[in-house]
């Protein structure tokens, strides 16, 4: 397996965007407990309106205001976040595709069960919910994964640290030995040619 | 990079439009002025003030426009020609002026006052986020990144 990891320039923005990321799952959050609930009851009453609380079933415009910023924010933020951790390296080709997979069905299921909730079928809150909760779990996944690709720092990233460790020692803990890869690189001539199941990274470290 | 040139800019000029936007409409809403802000989020009386669910779409919202904007801005860079110093500064400004902004609502909630803060991360995230997205606009892709660091690590 080739060394994953970001070049050093686009460290930065990856851990940047790392933590921005965390703030848009936690605020989403925040927001879906405070606004639907805390479960498929109450997303029931938040589509469908409830006489308990004095509140009316969601209107076609009301549920699109919110749907139509989240079909264009998801998407994006998921084809940045799956892109540079898939350009890194930091998942095999399969795993990348299935998260990625995974990750924009659920952003679609817990879209369209808000419109399903309130005119197919109620008991899609279920399906909001998980749909919500996964999510979620995936967005801390990339960030962790994100993380993972930025780190560490240059100045440990050089191969200072690791090129103390014989190759065996390497080899046992699952990483490439680092002459290898600093031949493999060096003989490329660019970032990540020659790897296979890698394309080689550009100026801007986006493949 | 020469065929990355012109969508890069194009890109730039909208996130610089969005930007400016954004500060436009703030203003317009009376963002500029610390007894408008600290009216807006606190209301005119106790228990008028903007519901807390308000502030935490405030910050989603950001988040995501700040976050797509910062990342994008970060990426591109380190492939402009600038010094690293001046390309590092510029993008800690714009990061920590956009982290500022989205907190300062939650601040003027807490504090019960203290619109002058909403006033200058309004002012300052959007000065830096133009400073940097300008720096890029302008360099980006004319030769060799500045200093003698180049992009890839």
């Amino acid at each position: 397996m080739a060394e994953p990891g970001l070049p050093a320039a686009q460290r930065a923005p990856a851990l940047v965007f790392a933590g921005f990321l965390l703030l848009i799952a936690a605020s989403a959050a925040v927001l879906f407990t405070e606004k639907l609930g805390l479960g498929p009851a109450s997303v029931r009453d938040f589509y469908l309106g409830s006489e308990a609380r004095f509140t009316e079933p969601r209107s076609l415009a009301g549920l699109l205001e919110t749907a139509v910023p989240h079909l264009v924010a998801i998407p994006l933020v998921l084809f940045a976040v799956s892109h540079v951790v898939a350009a890194a390296g930091a998942l095999g080709p399969r795993a990348a595709r299935w998260l990625t997979g995974l990750s924009f069905a659920l952003a679609l299921a817990g879209v369209a069960a808000g419109f399903g909730v309130r005119w197919v079928a109620p008991w899609l809150a279920w399906t909001k919910v998980a749909a919500f909760v996964g999510l979620e779990g995936l967005l801390l996944g990339w960030a962790l994964l994100l993380t993972g690709a930025a780190w560490p720092w240059p100045r440990a990233a050089s191969g200072a640290r690791r090129d103390l460790e014989e190759p065996g020692r390497q080899r046992r803990r699952g990483l490439e030995p680092t002459s290898a890869v600093h031949q493999e690189r060096l003989g490329a001539g660019r970032l990540g040619e020659g790897q296979a199941g890698r394309p080689p990274l550009d100026h801007h470290g986006l493949g | 990079m020469g065929r990355a040139r012109a969508p890069v800019r194009a890109f730039l000029c909208f996130a610089a439009l969005a930007v400016a936007s954004l500060l436009v409409q703030r203003a317009s809403g009376g963002a500029l002025a610390p007894a408008e802000v600290e009216l807006h989020y606190l209301g005119a009386g106790p228990g008028e003030g903007l519901p807390r669910v308000a502030l935490w779409e405030e910050l989603h919202a950001g988040a995501f426009l700040y976050g797509i904007v910062l990342f994008m801005v970060g990426s591109l860079l380190p492939s402009c020609r600038l010094r690293p110093a001046v390309r590092r500064a510029l993008y800690a400004a714009a990061v920590v002026a956009a982290l500022a902004d989205l907190a300062s609502p939650f601040l003027v909630v807490a504090l019960g006052g203290g619109g002058a803060v909403r006033v200058a991360t309004t002012v300052l995230s959007a000065m830096a986020l133009l400073s940097a997205i300008g720096a890029v606009l302008a360099t980006f892709g004319s030769g060799e990144p500045a200093g003698g660091e180049r992009a890839r690590g």
